[in-house]
């Protein structure tokens, strides 16, 4: 009962009373249709009342009227998140700044001798009743946030309901208390807008905003020069505003945009389990083929010499791969005279790993640049893209006892013998001595 | 004449001819289903396990179409190729992988749930959407990949689909990599609000800026006019 | 009373260092309020110091940040790098930015060059500015190789390589002894015999404090005499007005950075630098494995690394060391020379590092032959 009264009922007699006591008021006493601006009696404090008020108010109304014209496309433009952050936070600003003018408003009113006389009762209840709706407002904008795109399937269906005379108040019936009693607070604004200076409104000067800057200068206390230094302090005034304006204005879209940003850049980011096993996994796959390298790499600091290959596992026609000192791919192959024949791996023309099938000419392939090398000498064929030739590696045969027993330079000198020793049990090793012998 | 032979009677003789004989056929079908059982899974085993081959065609395709070059990790797991020790290559596999890896080489239908752990997600859709039997035929004229694949699929989100990276040479599981137009374009559309706030920003900042720097000129000017210098 | 015979050397001396230095000129009055700018058909040259500026700025901001997850060991640089890029939020934006603004900042710094020795802005008595500018190019170059190294990626590794190779190929034409010098040098700068994890620690501590402290006190130097002294007139012909430096001038310079910041922004958002380039060149460096095709060092260095594969080393190493030293002592070898000839010379540098930059592939392999 109490619902349709205040949400169906009230809104019409409102708008009824509004309309019909406007019309009357204009009719009857057409110059009380200004707000009765109390501005000789008390400038300082109206300024800083008045100027906030205003300023929050047109930019508080204009988002409330957004929603209500157009809906679905107010719907669009929020449906970036960055958008309505910008939004709640301009029109949040807005409505602290009506509610500290307000605020010096009142006191004001209270306060000031000069305005005793002329304050009637209207004046402090119309005070009273737009700081308590402001006040409704930002405390809905805190608790029931993000109004600006809730209001568009609630409020918005729910007026327009009433204006297409189709009163619907379903649409806020689940809507908590804080709302309908800002709901509430409008009807009885506009209710008492026929009663109070609040008029004013139908009769905005909008020309103030074009016309150029003016100054009061008294006649009765003529300064020299006053006057220029009015024009300069006024000119000065406006230009520092505006700059204020600009750079707040910047600053607000920027902090909008940035701050967010940089707030979760320097707080890291926030995986998901399954993320984190991912990462870790392919943390884990880098560190072990790192450990890997090293590992090698330690065997070369320490060993004097490293196992290739047993030498009967080696083929004339496919090398064998290993790593050599110096960290390199290497190739092992059998020589012509069944003694092993070693080369380098790595292309001498940009390092890709040369294939180990040595094709009918003899010729080991490097893929990524088309380089034939000869496996007797790893001279490269002429027309390939490498020029020098891959380096000969010294070896050592050792037999199962550990006794080097014959061993062979990259330079071709050849130290030891091969008689009274099985080819069977001789396996062949890099050596150390001869990578010194390399430069 | 006395012998020290026996010989048989030569009905027994032809006997065990025969019977050798029979037996002789039956060993041979034996031998011959033997070798078949043995020989066949060696074989097929071979083909399977054999290295099929990191398809160079689409390498040089791909380099040739579009000016860039790219290795192997396009459709495969390790940027070396499938051969080899490491990860993501057929030397370095679980036996849960290598289950995976049979699988996809059995694939040669489209449709089925390939996850070959030699090849990464790209590598995989192409199998699923093909087939084996398919992908091997477009081997030989690389350009029709591009037609064959769904051309609205865009693994890595960047914009840019699938079809349209293999034709440009880009990684279509990089969104950091894509031709510069193109992802220009796409980043752009993604980002419009950030960049139309940034826009605001700048035009608001340097506007207050020029009307902050007006208004101290004008004061200084006032103070020297007044001061009398 | 007869002066002392040092008195007039030393007076000498004390009048031509404030001659370069007018520390008297250091008040708000004559370095802001009075201050003017020539305007003339050079004056939008006016700017490119600042925009210089402005990127190093944005150098060091998105470099102190990239600092906070950038993990300088050879195992975790490139997966740090990637963190940032895919995991932490924004951070491929910072990462770009960087990248792109080092290489706004390297091409603002040589526009400046070209266009204040066009104008003749070394004269005297702006030798010291000249000088200090001269240093931070030297600087801005070492901080792009430096930092080229640091995400281990194969261009990377396999680019500074090169460059360094560069160093030790000056010792085939050394005599004696002396021919092993290079290669000591080399490996002091590699800090082992090979580039690995030395090499990355000491680029590191390099580009992100040693150049730093060297170029904050440069910088300083050079804006402070640049402030002191004011615009340089820049051509010879009287300027067609003055314009007050503040607050108009300072308020374009404002501007055009705003808008400056705008481009980097929507370049660094939209178009990743990763994407000029083929992608095996950003997997991670791998000493087993093969070196992809296409490694270069960046673009800036192109003036001098094509030369290199075309030309004799002598004669290139020649014409950089030449070139080097020209332009650290110009104040004085052109101290004569009219503002055509040097305008003229300006055009001939611009031209040939354009052509050579942007077309140095091509020349390379038209003259070589080599398809494609």
């Amino acid at each position: 009962m109490l619902e349709a009264f205040l949400f169906v009922g009230l809104p019409y007699t409102a708008v009824i009373i509004c309309v019909a006591g406007s019309i009357y008021r204009f009719k009857t006493q057409p110059y009380s249709y200004s707000a009765l601006s109390s501005q000789f009696l008390e400038g300082k404090k109206l300024m800083w009342g008045s100027v906030p008020w205003h300023l929050g108010i047109t930019v508080v109304f204009l988002g409330h009227l957004a929603a209500f014209l157009a809906p679905d496309t107010w719907r669009l433009f929020l449906s970036s998140t960055h958008v309505l952050y910008t939004m709640e936070a301009i029109g949040l600003a807005a409505a602290i700044l009506c509610a500290l003018g307000l605020l010096v408003l009142i006191l004001r009113r209270l306060t000031t001798a000069n305005l005793q006389p002329v304050t009637t009762l209207m004046d402090l209840v119309v005070l009273f009743l737009l700081l308590i709706q402001v006040i409704l407002g930002i405390m809905t904008a805190m608790s029931v946030r993000w109004g600006s795109l809730w209001s568009t399937e609630t409020t918005t269906p729910y007026l327009w309901s009433l204006l297409t005379f189709r009163p619907d108040a379903s649409f806020i019936a689940g809507m908590p208390l804080l709302v309908k009693a800002h709901l509430t607070g409008a009807w009885i604004l506009l209710l008492s807008i026929p009663f109070s200076r609040l008029v004013h409104m139908f009769s905005l000067p909008l020309e103030y905003l074009f016309r150029p800057p003016q100054k009061v200068v008294w006649n009765a206390h003529p300064h020299h020069g006053s006057l220029k230094a009015a024009e300069d302090k006024e000119v000065t005034r406006r230009l520092f505003l505006k700059g204020a304006f600009g750079l707040t204005a910047g600053g607000v879209l920027l902090g909008i945009g940035v701050l967010d940003e940089l707030y979760r850049f320097f707080r890291g980011p926030r995986l998901t389990q399954a993320e984190e096993a991912d990462l870790l996994d392919v943390t884990q796959k880098r560190l072990k083929k790192n450990a890997e390298e090293k590992a090698l790499e330690l065997e070369r600091l320490r060993d004097e010499s490293i196992f290739v290959a047993k030498l009967s596992d080696l083929s004339p026609t496919k090398g064998k791969y290993f790593i050599d000192y110096q960290m390199r791919p290497a190739l092992a192959f059998l020589g012509a005279d069944g003694l092993p024949q070693l080369l380098s791996a790595k292309c001498t023309h940009l390092g890709c790993t040369v294939g180990s099938e040595v094709n009918a000419q003899g010729r080991l392939l490097c893929p990524c640049h088309v380089s034939f090398f000869d496996v007797t000498n790893g001279v490269p064929d002429a027309g390939s893209p490498a020029k020098d030739p891959l380096p000969k590696l010294g070896w050592v045969l050792v037999n199962e006892k550990g006794e080097i027993v014959l061993s062979r330079g990259p330079k071709g000198e050849v130290e030891g013998t091969l008689l009274g020793h099985e080819k069977e049990t001789l396996s062949v090793h890099i050596a150390k001595r001869y990578v010194e012998a390399l430069t | 004449m006395k012998t020290n032979t026996f010989s048989p009677p030569r009905h027994q003789v032809r006997q065990e001819f025969l019977t050798k004989k029979l037996f002789y056929l039956r060993d041979l079908k034996k031998r011959t289903y033997g070798f078949l059982l043995f020989f066949v899974p060696l074989v097929s085993w071979w083909f399977m396990v054999s290295p099929v081959l990191a398809y160079p065609d689409f390498q040089a395709f791909i380099k040739k179409n579009s000016g860039r070059s790219v290795d192997c990790a396009f459709c495969h797991a390790n940027s070396n190729g499938p051969e080899g020790n490491g990860p993501g290559q057929i030397g370095s596999l679980t036996p849960e992988e290598f289950d995976r890896l049979n699988f996809a080489r059995g694939a040669f239908d489209p449709g089925r749930n390939v996850n070959s752990p030699i090849l990464n997600a790209f590598g995989n859709r192409v199998i699923r959407e093909l087939g084996k039997k398919k992908f091997i035929e477009i081997k030989n004229h690389p350009a029709d990949l591009a037609k064959a694949l769904d051309p609205k699929v865009d693994l890595d989100g960047d914009g840019i689909p699938d079809v349209q990276e293999f034709l440009d040479g880009t990684h279509p599981l990089k969104n950091t990599d894509g031709d510069p137009g193109r992802l220009f374009l796409a980043n752009f559309l993604k980002n419009h609000t950030q960049i139309l706030l940034l826009l605001f920003a700048t035009l608001f900042t340097l506007y207050g800026l020029n009307n902050l720097l007006r208004g101290f000129a004008r004061f200084f000017e006032a103070e020297d006019g007044e001061g009398g210098r | 009373m007869t002066k002392l015979k040092g008195n007039d050397f030393i007076e000498k001396v004390r009048t031509e260092i404030d001659q370069r230095l007018p520390l008297d000129m250091l008040n708000l009055g004559d370095l802001m309020a009075h201050k003017e700018v020539p305007k003339h058909r050079m004056s939008w040259a006016y700017y490119l110091g600042g925009f210089t500026l402005f990127f190093f700025i944005v150098q060091v901001v998105t470099g102190l940040m990239l600092l906070f997850y950038y993990k300088p060991t050879v195992s975790e640089a490139h997966a740090s790098v990637e963190y940032i890029t895919h995991q932490v939020s924004a951070g491929a934006l910072v990462r770009n930015m960087h990248t792109w603004a080092s290489s706004l900042m390297i091409l603002s710094i040589l526009i400046h060059l070209i266009t204040t020795f066009a104008m003749k802005a070394f004269e005297k008595p702006r030798e010291l500015t000249w000088v200090t500018g001269v240093a931070l190019l030297l600087i801005t170059f070492t901080f792009g190789f430096t930092g080229y190294l640091l995400p281990w990626n194969q261009i990377a590794v396999n680019a500074t390589k090169i460059g360094l190779q560069t160093i030790e190929q000056v010792g085939h034409y050394l005599p004696g002894d002396l021919a092993t010098w290079p290669r000591h040098l080399r490996e002091i700068i590699q800090g082992e015999a090979s580039v690995g994890q030395s090499t990355l620690s000491r680029f590191y501590a390099i580009h992100v404090v040693v150049l730093p402290f060297l170029i904050f006190g440069l910088l300083g130097v050079h804006l402070l005499v640049v402030q002191l002294h004011g615009m340089s007139k820049g051509v010879d012909e009287p300027a067609k007005g003055q314009e007050k430096f503040f607050p108009f001038f300072i308020l374009k310079d404002f501007s055009a950075w705003g808008i400056a910041f705008l481009a980097l922004f929507l370049f660094a958002l939209c178009l990743p630098f990763e994407s000029f380039f083929p992608y095996p060149l950003f997997e991670p460096y791998d000493a087993l494995g093969s070196t992809p095709e296409g490694i270069k060092p960046e673009w800036y260095f192109f003036f001098m690394y094509y030369p290199l594969e075309l030309l004799p080393f002598w004669l290139v190493m020649l014409g950089v060391n030449g070139a080097m030293v020209v332009l650290l002592f110009a104040p004085w070898i052109f101290k004569g020379s009219s503002r055509k000839t040097l305008r003229f010379l300006a055009v001939l540098a611009a031209l040939y590092l354009f052509v050579m930059t942007v077309f140095g592939d091509k020349i390379y392999h038209l003259v070589k032959g080599v398809g494609g």
